[in-house]
């Protein structure tokens, strides 16, 4: 019976050890983060901090609160992320590889923004601009309310001040 | 275990707590009173921005008022039966399917009528009424169904469970729900799987100056049926027009308040 149990045990040990070997493939590779073309709205380090509250205030601001001129849309974030394949076609910002699936893969995040929003960018630039032609009103309610929550996370994350941040 | 010491106690009585009456209610009241604002207190001060809603009216009554009131006039007598020019507009603006059936969401159709005594046959476009006081708004119990300050009813996909109320109290029979998983979105009408939508009144083009996609399409055909503006503007064309000639709402009499007018039926 004992020699039974120790050869079960040995087994698993043995089976366990070929199994980790045969899966094992080193560390999870670092993400390849696209060049985007053009600057980001916010500081980078602002933005790879805080981006999902940003997305998270603004739409909220956008779809309710009628701030139609604000900075931080998603498609503004496409228009600028989305990379092109060498005949000029838009590939989705969350294939795979792409902008936002390289880095949320790597940090096992699932981001369900693009089972609704597009994913490339649309007409020339897919940049949605505001009745004067322009960007949009920079003032507007939402960019307030993102820059207030970005500085706020900003300087949490960064453990300084809410004031000290630029 | 108060309850089981009380035994036989009646129901009244389990609340009561001896001489104070009613008192463990008010306190009850005063508590969670408390406990909100301990909840609005703590969270960062960017997140104000969800308690606002959170604390904000959830009736449309009164949302008629602003100076700004987005609406349609329709002219019944100018639609022609076989055309669906403003329906195809739509599709392809907002990146509808077009196809009919439950799992095909529509924004916008066709409807024609007809008077079975006298013959007198009319056709027109039905769409969300974006309502002064509206059912899907009052029914959703999520908050998703809403209404903007310029009057246009919009469901927060965001928020929407996909639980299809609004469907249900729709008198227009204006919301469709979308069962299925989609690709190609357009980047101005976001929609996916599992949430209610209608007619949004093209709020992005609206938003830019334009008009609505089937705005657009009708006056291209030549027809001139559909009118859109701004019903609080007394300068505005479809505010003159609605000063000059008889129009009405479909169902008028539930006193909703549409912000589609027609004229002709």
């Amino acid at each position: 019976m004992r020699a039974r149990a120790g050869i079960i045990a040995a087994l698993v040990v043995l089976l366990s050890g070929v199994g980790i070997w045969l899966t094992h493939r080193g560390p999870v590779p670092l993400p390849v983060i696209a060049r985007a073309s053009g600057h980001c709205v916010i500081q980078t380090s602002v933005m790879r901090r805080t981006h999902m509250m940003l997305l998270r205030a603004v739409r909220e601001e956008i779809v309710r609160h009628d701030a139609s001129d604000a900075r931080f849309r998603l498609t503004r974030c496409v228009a600028c992320h989305a990379q092109r394949t060498a005949g000029g076609r838009a590939i989705p910002v969350n294939a795979p590889g792409q902008f936002c699936a390289s880095c949320h893969a790597y940090v096992g995040v699932h981001i369900d923004c693009f089972s609704c929003h597009a994913a490339v960018p649309s007409g020339s630039a897919g940049l949605l601009r505001g009745p004067d032609g322009g960007a949009g009103n920079v003032k507007g309610r939402a960019v307030r309310a993102a820059f207030r929550i970005a500085r706020v996370l900003h300087g949490r994350f960064a453990a300084t001040r809410v004031g000290d941040v630029p | 275990m108060s309850d089981k010491q009380k035994g036989d106690t009646k129901d009244e009585d389990l609340w009561a707590d001896g001489e104070s009456g009613h008192a463990p209610d008010a306190m009850r009241r005063r508590i969670l009173a408390m406990a909100g604002s301990a909840i609005a207190l703590t969270l960062v001060p960017g997140v104000t921005l969800f308690a606002r809603d959170l604390q904000g009216k959830r009736t449309t009554k009164g949302a008629d008022k602003g100076p700004v009131r987005y609406g349609l006039l329709i002219d019944a007598r100018h639609c022609q039966t076989d055309c669906d020019a403003c329906v195809h507009a739509c599709q392809t603006y907002n990146g509808l399917s077009g196809k009919d059936g439950p799992d095909h969401a529509q924004w916008i159709r066709k409807v024609t009528i007809t008077d079975p005594k006298t013959r007198f046959t009319r056709s027109f476009p039905v769409m969300c009424q974006h309502c002064a006081d509206a059912a899907c708004v009052a029914v959703c119990p999520t908050g998703a169904s809403f209404k903007r300050p310029d009057g246009i009813v919009l469901v927060d996909k965001h928020r929407c469970i996909g639980c299809r109320y609004c469907l249900m109290a729709c008198p227009y029979k204006a919301r469709s729900f979308v069962g299925h998983t989609l690709t190609d979105q357009k980047p101005w009408a976001p929609r996916g799987k599992g949430t209610a939508e209608g007619c949004t009144m093209c709020v992005e083009r609206v938003m830019k100056g334009r008009v609505p996609a089937c705005v657009e399409a009708c006056q291209k055909t030549g027809h001139k049926a559909m009118v859109f503006g701004n019903l609080h503007d007394p300068k505005s064309a479809i505010a003159q027009k609605l000063a000059d000639v008889a129009t009405t709402t479909i169902r008028a009499d539930l006193g909703m308040g549409p912000s589609v007018h027609y004229r002709g039926i």
